[in-house]
Order: structure tokens, then sequence, then C-alpha cells
């Protein structure tokens, strides 16, 4: 018990420190690969095979943190109620986008992956990838999945809308400050929302909000399309 | 006094979030308790049952973190190192594509939609 609760605390710690210095590298050289989320993960990984440490022994402390995560999408509340004006004025313009995306997001990469033949646990991981993280994994374990291969998508997803997104944007005529952060924050979640800033404040919001409506439409129709499709 | 602060709020947070589970089990809902609960949430600060300053510097100190939160679930990928490999590398150009087609689907929809009730030209005016 008192060998537990030490190792707990050590990866605790151990995951704090790492995450702390890898956030300061990110603030130095703010480049999309250097993530902290992405390195930390990638530094623990490292760590835990050079060491040997299984997952397990990593999760008697790592579960302390996963424990915030119920209440921090609970705490996306926050910011849609600060945007509660802009919501409320392009409200129409706003579901329907939230809807077409998640409708669209999740078919197409259920059906695509299905297509080529990929086994159903993998589907069930991608299905969630334009959602953001911690309710993408809820999704994916709702249905059996992997909640760990759920997030390497959900990033995936992430990346692959900030460095093409606003090629894609531009090419297709999508101009508006509607358009661009919807798209962004429908395809590409959180870290879509965190480059919508570039295209101005009104993007940002759009895509904030946009992000917080996809995660509310994914989780009540990703039952609906999976029963659909299986 | 402000860490103690923080904690009481997310110790709120904390409660909505449970309240939802309640809800989402007693109801046998298809969605997450932690939706239920962002709901909820969000129903009580729109009718002013809940002031915002009660909860948001907890909310805004787990958004900050968010991403710190996320990194013990996605270390499990440790356990599937294995599925790097081959085939499976297909899936992530399927998940680039298929988050491109969204991103044109939604964006599209949303700009035809806001042109059309001319919310555009009526804000830009």
């Amino acid at each position: 018990m008192m060998v537990a609760a030490l190792v707990g605390v050590m990866m605790v710690v151990t995951t704090l420190a790492v995450f702390l210095i890898m956030a300061r590298l990110y603030r130095r050289f703010p480049l999309p690969f250097l993530m902290p989320a992405l390195t930390t993960t990638f530094l623990l990984v490292i760590g835990l095979l050079a060491f040997n440490i299984s997952y397990d022994t990593y999760m008697i402390g790592g579960q302390w943190i996963d424990h915030l995560l119920g209440p921090a999408v609970v705490s996306l509340a926050y910011p849609l109620y600060r945007q509660r004006h802009v919501l409320a004025r392009y409200l129409a313009p706003i579901l329907t986008g939230v809807l077409v995306g998640s409708m669209i997001g999740m078919a197409s990469g259920l059906l695509f992956a299905k297509v080529f033949g990929f086994s159903e646990d993998l589907v069930y991981a991608v299905l969630p990838k334009s959602v953001t993280t911690p309710v993408a994994m809820q999704i994916t374990s709702q249905f059996g999945g992997a909640p760990s291969l759920a997030v390497i998508f959900v990033m995936v997803a992430g990346y692959s809308g900030v460095v093409f997104g606003p090629y894609l944007l531009k090419a297709a005529g999508l101009h508006s400050f509607i358009g661009k952060g919807m798209g962004m924050g429908a395809a590409s979640h959180a870290i879509g929302t965190a480059k919508a800033y570039e295209f101005g404040e009104d993007a940002a919001s759009v895509s904030s909000i946009a992000m917080t409506l996809s995660a509310i439409s994914g989780s009540v129709m990703a039952p609906f399309i999976v029963w659909l499709f299986y | 006094m402000k860490f103690i602060k923080i904690i009481v709020q997310i110790a709120m947070l904390y409660g909505f979030y449970f309240l939802g589970e309640q809800f989402q089990h007693v109801l046998n809902l298809p969605i997450p308790g932690s939706i239920v609960g962002l709901l909820v949430l969000f129903g009580a600060l729109l009718v002013k049952a809940i002031p915002v300053t009660w909860i948001e510097e907890g909310a805004g100190t787990l958004l900050h973190y968010l991403t710190l939160l996320f990194v013990p679930a996605t270390v499990g990928v440790i356990n599937y190192l294995y599925f790097f490999s081959g085939k499976n590398i297909g899936l992530v150009l399927i998940v680039m594509v298929s988050t491109l087609i969204t991103m044109l689907a939604s964006g599209t929809v949303s700009q035809i939609f806001a042109n059309k009730t001319g919310m555009q030209r009526e804000r830009s005016s």
C-alpha cells in the first residue's frame, strides 16, 4: 500500500515536471510538433520502455490525473457561456455546420475504414477523431474500442487540419469568419481552434463554439451512426 | 487563498460531473455523463441559477491544463506500439482525408447559411 502510494506520487510528479519543461520549450519554439502534450507523451513512453515499467504501474499515479477529465469536460460550459451572444446571433448557421460536420466526419471515417477492411475495434477508435480528446475517449470506450488509439487519431485530425486547413479553406473560397471558424472547430477541435486565433478573434469564437457543440453532437450521434453501419 | 478557491470550484465542477453521471445512469442516456454535466452547467449558467463567478476560475484552470490531463490516457499507446506497422498506417491517411472532408462540409454549409440569411452583410454594415 505504502509502496503503491509512493509509486503513484512519483508518476504524477514526473508527468507534471516533464509537462512543465515541455510547455516552456514550446513557448520558446512554438512549432506544431513541439506541442507539450505530444512531446510529454513521447518522452514518457520512451522512459517507461527504457526502465521497463508497465503502463499499469504508470497508471497507479496516472489515474489521479485521469480523474480530472470528467470535470474538465464539464468546464467547457464556461467558454460556451462566455460566447453565448455569438452563439445566439449565428445560431442557425452554427448549428447546421455542427450537425453536418459531425455526421459527415463520423460517417466518412467509419466508411473509409470499413471499406478498406479494418477491424471493428479500430473503426471505433477512428469514429470520434474530430471530437475533443476527453470526449472522444469516452465515445470509443463506449463501443469497446481502445481510447489510447482514439487519442492518436484525434491528434492526427487536429494536426492535419492545422497544416492543410488554411490551404483548403482558401481553395474552397471559405473567406468568412463563420466558414473558417466552423471548419477548424468542427474538424480539428481544440488544436484547430488554437490555429483559428490566427484568422482573428471572430473566427476563434466560432471555432470554440463549434468544437464544444461538436463534442455534444458527436456523442449523441455516434451510437446512431454505428447502429446504421453495423 | 486563490489556490483554495480554485480547489473549491473544481470540487463544484466535480459535483456537476457526478450529477451528469447520475442522470446518464438513471435515464439510460446514450451520451457520456460528462457531456450531460456540461449541458446541466450551461443551463444553470444561462438561467443564472449559478453565478459564473462560482466556477470561472476552476473551469479556467482545468481548461488551461486540459492537454496535460489527457497525457496519462495517451501514454496508453505504449500497449499498442505493434499497431504502427504495415497496413495500419493507412488509417492515418484515412483520418486525414476524412478530417479535410469534414472541414470542407461544415465550413461550406455554415458560410452559405450565414450569407443566405444576410448575417455577414448585416454585421459588416
